[in-house]
């Protein structure tokens, strides 16, 4: 959270010119915190609705479950940039403080047994609701007007998986967060000691990775198809492809792989297709695996890691020894708990953030392929500029309503705020600190909390995974534009979703804009073993693309060298 | 996991002349092996006391052939606990000590977490020779015991890897109440609690439905773990547990009733040192109260 320090609790924070919001009553009372960690960019109208609509009841719905001491959140996108607030909770120190205490016991309920609720609760919910998703196929829907139900019907499931969403991820960080406080506590060291003794457990990202690169051997074992590889831009591999002997059986794999992997998108949103729709980021990365030695293989990397994290926990099991019973078993229990933990913080996306998130976004596609045939739009990422009730009324084609007319308002609106800077925070300044709590705590090393370091020349963030690397910056703002990353070449970018992680097989290291050392960017760096500084603030208008920089990560510097 | 034996009721073999164990009538005697282990001695038989051996001595000077009667006790004990060089706890057990006048404790030095016969020989000598040391000579002073004795013991058991330890009162000690029985209780070995590094639970049992009355959860900041290969240290407790009650409502009802059933058989009374190792209690040490304050008469 970054909060101008200047301002007195209770002040009123100043709207900058360009950035006048016009809240509804009360909610000015609020400190609204923008979420720059899932949405570096300017989402559109209905991403914007649906981003905050589902955060807002999802983590509504967990802040009730875990009787976390706020009494609401609230969520809004507000000029296309995500704001959440949290409503403060009514009552006398002693009422807070024991709210807390019921909080923090539930919470640590559900930390204790993070592996067979996941197992025997969350996923197979998941699953059923992603099945009936499926089931309901847009493509196959008599009538754009079938297609409201379907989107009703969508509507709820999200509803739903978003309230498993923050039900997994709370009491998932807090596991990791509660070892790592304990792990200082027992043994000190440095801040990356305690993920040693967590890292190795594959998720299903690095699943995706390991198969993408198994498909990459595949190429490599025919000339003529990694001649393709090296020679085509991505988009035209491909029809390339096609025309090579054995390109055809690579082809058929890459089907294979988009139909088990392909469900994601290259940012938390709707606004960009999934790599079904377009696979171009598949191939860059393919191309990139291509390039790569036998040696860089994930499967490798990750048995090292493994190695790495038993003998960690070996050597801290020993240093338990002649400990009191209660502290070993803590420790043992928080040990367990962590991995899963670590595990759900990224396995949990796969399936919500990315897969359902992409079958709306299936949905919302085919909405718009029909009302542009229906006449009604002219052009089907369109819906895209519509609320969900505008989308309903369109879909009608009730008289008296103009959906063009609406979608070029809202474009008018966004595009007047799209190159301003939204400030960090709105609102009011909160009254006193916020009551303790476990998701608190967890929350600091999510975010992080980026510090200026006055140096034009050195960009300090938070420590995200150890080592110090120098490279050339690729300074990206999306994933597209990622596709320049070049193997040995550092990635700066404001945030990173899921879907970027095949390119930390290839980056020499990872410098991000936000986040903490729980962030996702820290977690897959370290499980790809490179170096990462997160939470850095503006490292992306700092770094200019093609420097020469150097990349502490232990320390959580950047040093500019040009 | 079973856990080897560790209470002495059951050696009665007889021993080299120096050697004493506990439980065995000779040990029993104040004269022979001091106050502190004659009073543990005494109740080896009925209560669970760590297995372990007195080292009577004639002055400050150890002899090699003592040395030899020591390593073989300490192999003995290790065959008890079923492991090679167990580690130990060496105290000692002064002549006088713990006599109802004076309670003495601390007032000699205690080595925890001994192991190995070369350092438990060691330790014995340091024991030995701190009965002449100035905080004990002081202390006999002040306590109107003048001269320092001749003869001297030190106490060998096996240590106890207690996951909390704790001290008993048999009557509260601060206000003197005798129908209030008080725990205290730290996790780790009792150094801490005993040596004051730590602000222990205090749990208030009624000494007659034996019901936990009031349970102060105190922040636990440090505790005493035994080192591997030999000695204690003092460390931080982990944040999530410093908080966290030392031993359960089940486990602090025990201590107490064994304080209530020491009074009785003593005759006064006591304050006691325990450890708890999962659901069993442990008698380390105990004594009688010398400083009772009369309670208040209620208006």
């Amino acid at each position: 959270m970054t909060v101008p320090t200047m301002l007195a609790p209770g002040a009123a924070i100043p709207q900058p010119p360009d950035f006048r919001v016009y809240f509804e009553s009360g909610e000015d009372r609020l400190l609204w915190d923008r979420d720059r960690t899932h949405h570096p960019a300017q989402l559109t109208t209905l991403e914007g609705e649906f981003v905050a609509h589902f955060a807002a009841h999802g983590m509504g719905h967990a802040f009730e479950r875990y009787v976390v001491p706020v009494a609401g959140v609230r969520a809004r996108a507000i000029h296309g940039y995500l704001y959440t607030a949290f409503e403060p909770l009514q009552g006398s120190p002693e009422e807070v403080a024991r709210h807390a205490e019921r909080g923090e016991a539930a919470v640590l309920t559900t930390v204790g047994r993070l592996q067979t609720a996941w197992e025997d609760e969350w996923l197979p919910e998941i699953l059923e609701h992603l099945a009936a998703m499926e089931a309901a196929d847009p493509r196959r829907a008599p009538s754009t007007v079938g297609l409201v139900d379907i989107l009703e019907g969508y509507w709820e499931h999200m509803e739903r998986l978003w309230e498993l969403h923050f039900e997994i991820v709370f009491p998932a960080y807090v596991a990791v967060s509660e070892f790592a406080d304990l792990y200082r506590d027992l043994f000190g060291g440095e801040a990356f000691d305690a993920y040693r003794l967590l890292q190795g457990t594959p998720t299903r990202t690095f699943e995706v990775g390991c198969d993408l690169w198994r498909l990459s051997r595949l190429a490599l074992r025919s000339p003529g198809v990694a001649d393709v590889l090296a020679t085509h831009a991505a988009a035209d591999v491909p029809a390339a492809l096609e025309a090579v002997p054995a390109g055809r059986e690579v082809l058929t794999q890459l089907d294979r792989h988009l139909a088990a992997f392909g469900h994601r998108t290259a940012s938390w949103g709707l606004a960009t297709p999934s790599f079904i729709e377009d696979p171009t980021p598949v191939l860059k990365m393919l191309r990139d695996y291509v390039t790569q030695p036998d040696s860089a293989s994930p499967g490798i990397e990750l048995e090292r890691q493994v190695r790495e994290r038993d003998a960690a926990v070996a050597e801290a099991r020993g240093r338990l020894v002649g400990y009191p019973t209660p502290v070993v078993e803590q420790f043992e229990a928080l040990l367990e708990a962590a991995q899963t933990g670590l595990l759900l913080t990224e396995d949990h996306g796969f399936y919500i953030d990315a897969y359902a998130v992409s079958l709306v976004r299936d949905l919302l596609s085919e909405m718009g392929e029909r009302l542009v045939a229906d006449g009604v739009l002219d052009d089907r990422e369109d819906v895209l500029m519509l609320r969900y009730d505008d989308l309903r009324v369109a879909a009608l084609d009730l008289p008296g309503t103009d959906p063009r007319t609406l979608v070029e308002q809202r474009r008018a609106t966004l595009a007047e705020h799209a190159g301003v800077t939204p400030p960090p925070v709105l609102g009011t300044m909160p009254a006193g600190p916020p009551p303790p709590s476990p998701l608190l705590g967890m929350a600091m090393k999510f975010s992080g909390s980026p510090a200026p370091s006055g140096d034009p020349d050195r960009v300090s963030g938070a420590a995200g995974s150890a080592g110090r690397v120098t490279g050339v910056a690729r300074v990206v703002h999306s994933l597209a534009e990622a596709a320049a990353l070049a193997p040995g070449e550092v990635l700066v970018a404001e945030t990173t979703a899921p879907p970027w992680t095949p390119l930390f097989a290839i980056a020499a290291a990872v410098v991000t804009d936000t986040g903490g050392i729980l962030s996702h960017s820290a977690v897959v760096a370290r499980e790809y073993g490179i170096p990462a500084v997160v939470g850095a603030g503006d490292a992306t208008a700092a770094i200019r693309d093609g420097d020469l920089v150097e990349v502490d990560g232990d320390a959580g510097i950047v040093r500019i060298v040009r | 996991m079973s856990r080897p034996s560790l209470s002495a009721a059951r050696i009665d073999d007889a021993d080299p002349a120096e050697i004493l164990w506990l439980g065995e009538e000779r040990c029993a005697d104040p004269a022979c092996s001091g106050g502190k282990a004659a009073s543990l001695s005494r109740l080896a038989a009925s209560r669970r006391v760590p297995h372990g051996f007195v080292v009577a001595l004639a002055g400050p000077s150890l002899d090699r052939g003592l040395r030899r009667a020591v390593a073989a006790a300490y192999r003995r004990l290790g065959a008890v606990a079923g492991v090679a060089d167990p580690p130990v706890a060496v105290r000692s057990s002064a002549i006088d000590e713990d006599g109802a006048g004076a309670s003495f404790a601390g007032q000699h030095d205690t080595y925890l977490g001994v192991s190995g016969v070369d350092q438990v020989w060691w330790a014995i000598a340091r024991c030995a020779s701190s009965f002449a040391g100035d905080r004990a000579l002081a202390y006999r002073r002040r306590a109107g015991l003048a001269a320092p004795p001749g003869r001297a013991a030190v106490l060998v058991q096996l240590l106890v890897p207690a996951d909390a330890s704790g001290v008993v009162f048999s009557a509260n000690p601060v206000t003197g109440a005798r129908d209030e029985i008080v725990v205290n209780a730290a996790f780790g070995l009792g150094e801490s609690v005993v040596s004051g590094t730590v602000t222990p639970d205090a749990i208030v049992v009624g000494r007659h439905d034996l019901a936990v009355r009031d349970h102060a959860v105190a922040d636990k900041r440090a505790m005493t773990v035994a080192v591997p290969g030999g000695g204690t240290r003092e460390v931080p407790v982990p944040g999530c547990l410093r908080t966290r009650p030392a031993v359960d409502a089940a486990q602090a009802r025990a201590a107490a009733r064994l304080a209530a059933d020491l009074e009785r058989e003593t005759g006064g009374p006591v304050d006691i040192e325990v450890a708890w190792v999962g659901s069993d209690l442990f008698l380390l040490q105990c004594r009688p109260i010398t400083t009772l304050p009369t309670p208040r008469s209620t208006p």
